[in-house]
């Protein structure tokens, strides 16, 4: 399984996060919540091992699917290939595509919804899609624990809805632990059974979605007043928590 | 949930998955490329004598009347020479243009090219030739590519700009030195002879030299030709090539190692053979597409092709032989630019 | 040889009779080099400074003595030490040879501020690379004579202007005529040659990394035709590359190995599989050129030494020179000095021409 215990990074002198024990359980859901540069990225980083601890220790399987933020190099691979490689990379210096390979990808396409894209360059597809095509591909190397570095905060709202669908598929599923960072509380309210709050350096409250994401943790955590509100959606006829920044409170800097 | 439907944009997909179609193609050109090569040459010979000559030899027969001996002594080693350099350099363009993810990156970029002017430049400085020459230049080729790595490296990792711009200043270094050589050189006889070598030429190919060039040419194309899906990986960046659990430090410099021994090994027995690196990648991408599963081996095809024709070109156009270098610009560049010109044209109106 | 030739001609006698009529040493001596410069020197010069490499001998050779030469090119000095002149002139030895920048041993970019130590009345510079060479000693106030390689109009100019710098009208004088008396000696000699009788000599003056040679626009090329041949390398403009094949497809009758590798002996031809199947291979007309004062194959003082050891080689049949008396004739009147039979079996590379076909007639009596 996937962990941090007693984890803690700086940069010269300063923390960006310390005594941080994170360690969602298996076949679990978790969202890290936090502004911009509270330290959301470093955290994803640390937890895949792209960058060292200055203390505690971290625990992960040799595999980890990683989801990054669509705004990675311009790829113009076809998309089955690049659904493929992450899968292929496990398999050796020399590995290229095999039978087992095109077919996990196939089968991961198809978990999101994209089998009629596999033909198609990379490159030409739009952000959804590509955001989609990067979650296939962390599913195709048949990893355990899946890393999503802000999914869908680029996205038009109809993508988000797209790809939070997807998640919340594999999350009832319950073969993945799935771990994301996201700016956007709604998404954590949609998805997410626990949430993880990063307040300040050792400041950080963790918790089920239901009990720690209320209008104060959320207002201290963005420094806006925040209203949660529980609407009935029109899908499905299910009660969706609405979570409503209130605009106009902060004077300019 | 609604099910996703695919938008399409503007852009079409131009080529089918025809990459192999274009290799063989390419297989065709440089089949061809190498046939006129040993057919043409300054002493005229009917293509049937050139025939003759091979089967002679295949057939064990001492190498004795002078047909025999240009076709068997001069023009194979040579077309063969061209044809490994032309095919070694392109795959290691392709390699590095992939891992850089930068279209301008040559083999030059690692400075490995300008470590090995300056061994032979140094070498005939000396009055040396040959043997000393050959071994001068592949050292020094590795010698580059040793400073690159000592200079970028940190802590046991090395940042893609950091190995860039390492590789520029120990290219600037060394062609420094070769300037400095070239001021200090006799310009009666010495200079000339510098000047010649650097600008390429296979006019002194002997099967000697083919000896030299070929194991370290085919060793490092044949690791790109192995690697060449994981150029693609690595050419995701590298986090997410960690991700996959790719150790990047290492596969890179195991890349760069290839390369070396491509660059060095051209090198060392013909002197700078710019362009191929840079442009043939490019014109192959343009035609087979970015996939480096068909890139790489298109690249080899079309770049032994295209430097077999020129060096035919330049030791058949006049009495003298015209300058590789001078040759490789100033053929490909049109072909190039128009070839270019089509790509986007096409894409413009897509 | 055309107007360019009438020219230099008319250049070389007026230059003659000018310092014919100067009546005492003392007297101011203009010169005007071959980019057009004009230099003029209170009295002529004493103190010289030459970088092109032959043209140190040249020196050497009008003044009868090393004494003006004050410092000389490495190359130049070289070949002093490698060669007869250095012999004759054992105080060529001490004759600095610092004169380049960065203390390099080749090149011809001047150390100005070791040449200025020096204080010459007059230094002697390539032109041919437009000012690189010669703007900083100009600029340095160092009168400096600049220099154009090119045929014989040239080499004759050059002479003429060594010759005016130091005022030895009468040596020049002398110099000239032989020159004119050997080149119609051989023209009368070869009236009527058809040319198909001319052999066609392919000259290498460097054969590695790659065999170069010298077209159509070199002193060479010039040399070889004076001397009934054709140059096989007379297609080319210039000096290039030429590969095996090519020389092959030329398929020369004569084959001149030049004298700026003097460890590259006529056996590299001789063993070449290509190279060893040409006619010139196979009828042992295989040469190294000698070095004399200088060399023998870039245009020199001893030049019509060449011309005949040339002609005697290309046209065994109407030349028989006896190269061998020649050379101690005028290395007396040139140099001052006699050679031995040892000397000149080293001027003209007995040892490694032995084998060349006709070469008896250059071995002693």
């Amino acid at each position: 399984m996937i962990g941090l215990r007693g984890a803690g990074v700086r940069y010269d002198e300063r923390w960006i996060f310390r005594y941080l024990d994170f360690a969602p359980g298996a076949g679990r859901c978790v969202a890290i919540l936090g502004p911009n540069g509270r330290g959301k990225t470093t955290l994803i980083r640390a937890l895949l091992g792209f960058l060292a601890l200055s203390e505690g220790s971290r625990s992960a399987p040799s595999t980890v699917g990683y989801v990054p933020q669509a705004t990675a190099a311009i790829v113009s691979y076809r998309v089955r290939d690049v659904v493929a490689m992450g899968r292929v990379a496990q398999r050796g210096l020399f590995a290229t595509p095999s039978r087992g390979d095109r077919e996990a990808a196939a089968e991961a396409l198809a978990r999101v919804g994209l089998s009629a894209l596999g033909g198609q360059r990379f490159d030409v597809l739009s952000g959804g899609e590509r955001q989609l095509v990067l979650l296939a591909r962390a599913l195709a190397t048949g990893a355990d624990v899946l890393i999503l570095d802000e999914p869908a905060s680029a996205l038009d709202l109809r993508n988000q809805d797209r790809f939070l669908s997807v998640v919340e598929a594999l999350r009832a599923d319950g073969r993945h632990t799935i771990v994301f960072t996201t700016h956007l509380p709604q998404h954590a309210c949609a998805v997410a059974d626990e949430a993880l709050m990063l307040y300040g350096a050792e400041d950080h409250i963790s918790g089920p979605v239901g009990q720690v994401l209320n209008e104060e943790n959320l207002g201290r955590l963005y420094g806006i007043q925040v209203r949660i509100v529980d609407v009935e959606a029109t899908v499905g006829g299910r009660m969706v928590s609405g979570v409503i920044p209130v605009f106009g409170g902060t004077a300019p800097a | 949930m609604s099910a996703p439907t695919s938008t399409r944009t503007a852009k079409s997909v131009r080529r089918f998955d025809g990459g192999a179609v274009w290799l063989v193609v390419f297989a065709v050109l440089i089949g061809v490329a190498m046939l006129a090569g040993i057919c043409l040459g300054r002493l005229s010979l009917a293509p049937t004598g050139v025939f003759d000559s091979i089967m002679s030899w295949a057939r064990g027969a001492p190498i004795e009347a002078l047909e025999e001996r240009i076709v068997l002594l001069v023009r194979a080693p040579r077309v063969l020479i061209a044809a490994l350099s032309g095919m070694g350099l392109a795959i290691a363009g392709a390699a590095l243009q992939g891992l850089f993810r930068n279209p301008l990156v040559s083999p030059d970029i690692l400075g490995i090219t300008a470590g090995a002017a300056f061994g032979g430049a140094l070498a005939i400085l000396l009055g040396e030739s040959n043997t000393v020459l050959i071994g001068s230049a592949f050292a020094f080729g590795v010698v580059a590519l040793l400073l690159v790595g000592l200079i970028s490296r940190v802590d046991g990792r090395s940042d893609t700009m950091t190995v860039v711009l390492a590789g520029v200043v120990v290219a600037a270094m060394f062609t420094a030195f070769v300037s400095l050589i070239q001021f200090v050189a006799d310009p009666d006889s010495t200079l000339p002879a510098i000047v010649a070598w650097l600008m390429g030429s296979f006019a002194s190919t002997t099967w000697f030299r083919v000896g030299v060039a070929a194991p370290p040419v085919l060793i490092g194309a044949a690791g790109l030709m192995l690697l060449r899906f994981r150029v693609n990986l690595l050419s995701l960046g590298e986090d997410e090539a960690k991700s996959f659990g790719i150790r990047v430090q290492r596969e890179r410099w195991i890349i760069f190692l290839l390369v070396a021994l491509i660059a060095g090994g051209v090198v060392s027995v013909s002197g700078i053979v710019g362009w191929v690196g840079l442009v043939i990648p490019h014109a192959a991408r343009l035609l087979v597409g970015p996939d480096h599963r068909i890139l790489i081996p298109a690249s080899g095809l079309l770049g032994g092709a295209y430097l077999v024709a020129i060096d035919t070109i330049a030791r058949n156009a006049s009495a003298g032989e015209i300058p590789l270098g001078v040759l490789t610009a100033a053929v490909g560049a049109p072909i190039f630019a128009i070839l270019l010109r089509r790509m986007y044209t096409a894409e413009a109106r897509a | 040889m055309g107007l360019e030739g009438q020219a230099g001609r008319v250049f070389v006698m007026a230059a003659i009779a000018a310092l014919a009529a100067i009546p005492a040493l003392a007297d101011p001596v203009t010169i005007t080099d071959m980019t057009g410069r004009t230099i003029t020197l209170e009295e002529p010069a004493e103190r010289i400074i030459v970088f092109p490499v032959p043209w140190s001998s040249t020196v050497i050779a009008l003044d009868g003595g090393a004494d003006k030469l004050i410092a000389m090119h490495p190359e130049s000095k070289l070949a002093i030490e490698e060669g007869i002149l250095g012999q004759f002139f054992p105080e060529a030895h001490d004759i600095p040879s610092d004169i380049i920048a960065g203390g390099a041993s080749k090149g011809f970019m001047p150390n100005v501020e070791a040449v200025a130590a020096m204080k010459p009345d007059l230094v002697i510079q390539w032109g041919n690379r437009k000012d690189d060479g010669v703007t900083p000693l100009a600029n340095a106030g160092i009168n400096t004579a600049a220099i154009i390689y090119g045929a014989e109009e040239n080499a004759r100019q050059i002479m003429t202007l060594a010759a005016a710098a130091m005022g030895h009208a009468d040596k020049l004088g002398m110099l000239m005529k032989w020159r004119d008396d050997t080149a119609k000696a051989l023209n009368d000699r070869l009236s009527g040659l058809a040319d198909s009788d001319r052999p066609k000599v392919a000259y290498f003056f460097y054969t590695s990394p790659e065999y170069q040679t010298e077209g159509k626009s070199s002193y060479m090329d010039w040399q070889i035709s004076l001397a009934g041949g054709v140059n096989a390398a007379h297609e080319i403009d210039g000096w290039g590359s030429v590969g095996l094949e090519q020389i092959a497809a030329w398929d020369p009758d004569v084959i001149l190995l030049g004298s700026f590798e003097p460890q590259v002996s006529v056996s590299k031809i001789y063993d070449d599989p290509i190279l060893g199947a040409t006619k010139a291979a196979n009828a042992n007309r295989v040469y190294k050129v000698p070095v004399g004062g200088y060399r023998w194959d870039p245009p020199s003082q001893d030049s019509p030494l060449m011309w005949m050891w040339l002609a005697n080689i290309l046209h065994p049949e109407r030349f028989n020179f006896d190269v061998r008396a020649a050379t101690t004739e005028w290395y007396v009147k040139i140099y001052g000095h006699e050679p031995t039979a040892d000397q000149l079996d080293q001027v003209l590379l007995l040892d490694m021409n032995a084998k060349g076909a006709g070469y008896d007639r250059f071995v002693r009596k």
